[in-house]
């Protein structure tokens, strides 16, 4: 296994769509999942991460290298992650949301999340289900009573639906 | 190398199966690489929910509207108990998750209460004579007196009562943790602090903190005093010992009809009141008290040109972190006003540091009912649901209120001006029209205890002299839990 050799180690992940990644071993376990199957021995070969598209897994690797080469200080790590996720579209967050959930990164589930919430906030009902991909399963009726029920929460609320 | 790979994948299928299986079938249709977005159905209910609790509640009730399975999500009690959690802060949350046992109040229905707040309950408390009280069994009808809540006991201090004589003796009642309509009056104290009314008393833990007054000479003091309450588990008795705080500064000079606060359990604030020579003030001060309460030092705020004009009956209401709100009183010219300002001590970390005044600006015009909003000596207490209570007062023309208004702080603080000051109904006993009564409220800001004042005279209730002094207390509840 990796550390009894003490020099650094690489892993290769593959996305979903079959893309192949090289990344240090001490980056890649900041992902408690990736982690778990290098100490279990099953990181050898390829590994491979069903459920990362190679265009959000690029995005991970990005931070896992960035964020692993900033020594212990909460302060950088903080406006390194801030910096990082700034020009990501909803899309991306989403997709992010996912991967770290499925790769059980805290850290960057946290930052997503704090992400997503920044960008929903004072967005409408359209827009939300237009970017989390949502199926309006409410009759008109329905909807209209579920609206009639939260009126209270919206008066003086302006959403800005800008993207 | 193929084999080897199935090996891992299988492993790793192995592995992540064996976890939970947090990704349902639609995860292929959020991954086909198009714009098509995620399907936030992916995410796992808690991290979803962590998400949704750093949203404003608008926002967390427009994502229940996107869909069924989202709005039972969205809807979910637990969410709604750490929403309430996250707006009212734990001590109320916990107090009702104690008196909600028995209805079994959802949580998104108590927010939803809370955040309209049409109306308060209020209930007339009866006084309870001591069998043992030879003479004096109740206190006396009384104005300009304190009224505060310390470990579950109200403390009646002081006061001016009829023929403008000065109180000065110290009543308590025992309240506990049940509220019920009895109030069972003990004096326990006489001439400690000396007679006086238009002081001021605070909360800090299980003590009081009295500050200045008139007696009945006219004479304004400038004393501090402390009072340690006991309340004694196996006898059920009560003792209040008051003993003048040592000062180690100077002391701010005399002074009636300030108004005051405490903040954050540690410290006390006072503002303006009516000086020696009868003139209204404007000053700010702090009391910084050592950790046993054994010593306090006062420090003038500096402050530059915008600060608050000289007045007097007003009041201050701690608002949490380093925030304090000033509302109404009598002006210089013996205006009533009803101007809000915000003192701010959040840029200052030690103990004379950078407290700044700002004005929260609106129109009175734009407020419903905006004529009815200035007064002197009225109270306003913090409410659940981070609100100020404002009850009674007297406006320029002397005539007594008996109406409830409510300043939302988030409105206030976010700006929007427009839902800032609300008319509150009353439901249940009216608790009449009156000024310079004593209010406070619980630790969970439900319940908001009112005792004395003026009131309107029997004989001509619309004339001002038509005045007397009032000894009812009267109990204001802000959530009232009833079956759905």
């Amino acid at each position: 296994m990796a550390a009894e050799t003490g020099t650094p180690t690489t892993l290769t992940l593959k996305s979903n769509d079959d893309e192949l990644f090289s990344v240090a071993e001490s980056a890649a376990i900041l992902s408690v999942t990736i982690r778990n199957m290098v100490e279990d021995g099953c990181a050898g070969g390829v590994i491979p991460l069903d459920n990362v598209d190679g265009k959000t897994l690029a995005s991970v690797i990005t931070y896992m290298n960035g964020i692993s080469a900033i020594p212990a200080d909460e302060e950088k790590k903080k406006s390194y992650r801030d910096k990082f996720l700034s020009d990501k579209d909803f899309e991306t967050l989403a997709d992010m949301v996912l991967a770290a959930n499925y790769l059980n990164m805290s850290c960057l589930m946290d930052a997503v999340s704090a992400k997503i919430a920044q960008v929903m906030e004072k967005k409408s009902v359209g827009w939300v289900r237009r970017k989390f991909g949502i199926e309006n399963d409410y009759t008109p009726e329905e909807e209209a009573a579920v609206k009639e029920e939260h009126k209270w929460t919206f008066e003086g609320v302006e959403t800005d639906d800008d993207n | 190398m193929s084999s080897e790979n199935q090996a891992t994948r299988e492993a790793n299928q192995e592995f992540i199966s064996k976890k939970q299986r947090l990704f349902s079938p639609m995860a292929e249709t959020s991954s086909n690489g198009s714009a098509a977005a995620a399907s936030v159905t992916l995410i796992p209910e808690d991290h979803l929910f962590s998400i949704l609790l750093l949203l404003p509640v608008e926002s967390i009730l427009c994502f229940a509207m996107t869909c069924k399975k989202l709005k039972s999500l969205a809807y979910s009690d637990s969410l709604w108990e750490s929403i309430c959690k996250r707006d009212w802060g734990h001590i109320p949350v916990d107090s009702l998750k104690g008196s909600n046992r028995l209805h079994q109040f959802p949580w998104k229905k108590l927010y939803h209460q809370v955040y309209l707040l049409d109306s308060v309950f209020c209930t007339r408390l009866l006084s309870h004579k001591n069998p043992d009280a030879v003479l004096e069994i109740l206190p006396c009808p009384r104005a300009s007196h304190s009224l505060n809540l310390v470990s579950g006991c109200l403390v009646l201090f002081g006061g001016g009562c009829e023929g403008g004589r000065h109180c000065d003796d110290t009543w308590v009642a025992y309240i506990g943790n049940d509220f019920k309509r009895k109030l069972n009056w003990q004096k326990i104290a006489s001439g400690i602090p000396s007679g006086r009314f238009g002081h001021s008393c605070i909360v800090i833990n299980d003590s009081l903190i009295l500050f200045g007054g008139i007696n009945d000479h006219g004479a304004r003091q400038n004393d501090t005093w402390i009072g340690r309450l006991t309340l004694h588990d196996r006898s059920g008795s009560i003792t209040l010992s008051w003993r003048l705080l040592d000062i180690t500064s100077t002391a701010p000079p005399p002074r009636g009809a300030h108004a005051c606060c405490s903040l954050n359990n540690k410290r006390m604030v006072i503002h303006g009141g009516i000086g020696l020579s009868g003139l209204r003030l404007g000053d700010t001060w702090i009391l910084n008290l050592s950790e046993d309460l054994c010593f306090g030092r006062w420090a003038q705020v500096v402050v530059d040109q915008n600060c608050p004009p000289s007045r007097s009956g007003h009041t201050l209401t701690h608002i949490g972190g380093e925030q304090t709100i000033l509302f109404g009183g009598r002006g210089v010219g013996y205006e009533v006003l009803h101007d809000v300002w915000l003192l701010d001590g959040a840029t200052s970390s030690d103990e004379e540091g950078n407290w700044r005044w700002r004005q929260v600006l609106f129109e009175l015009h734009s407020v419903p009912r905006g004529f009815d909003l200035p007064r002197v000596g009225h109270s306003a207490s913090l409410i659940i649901g981070r609100r100020l209570l404002i009850y009674g007062g007297e406006d320029s023309n002397r005539r007594r209120k008996d109406d409830f208004w409510v300043l939302d702080i988030g409105s206030m603080v976010n700006g929007v001006y427009r839902k800032m000051w609300r008319r509150v109904e009353s439901e249940g006993e009216r608790p009449n029209c009156r000024s310079f009564h004593g209010g406070c409220v619980d630790d969970s800001g439900r319940f908001l205890y009112v005792h004395g004042g003026m009131v309107d005279g029997v004989i001509q209730p619309s004339d001002p002299s038509g005045l007397r002094f009032d000894g009812e207390s009267f109990v204001v509840e802000v959530v009232v839990l009833q079956q759905p």
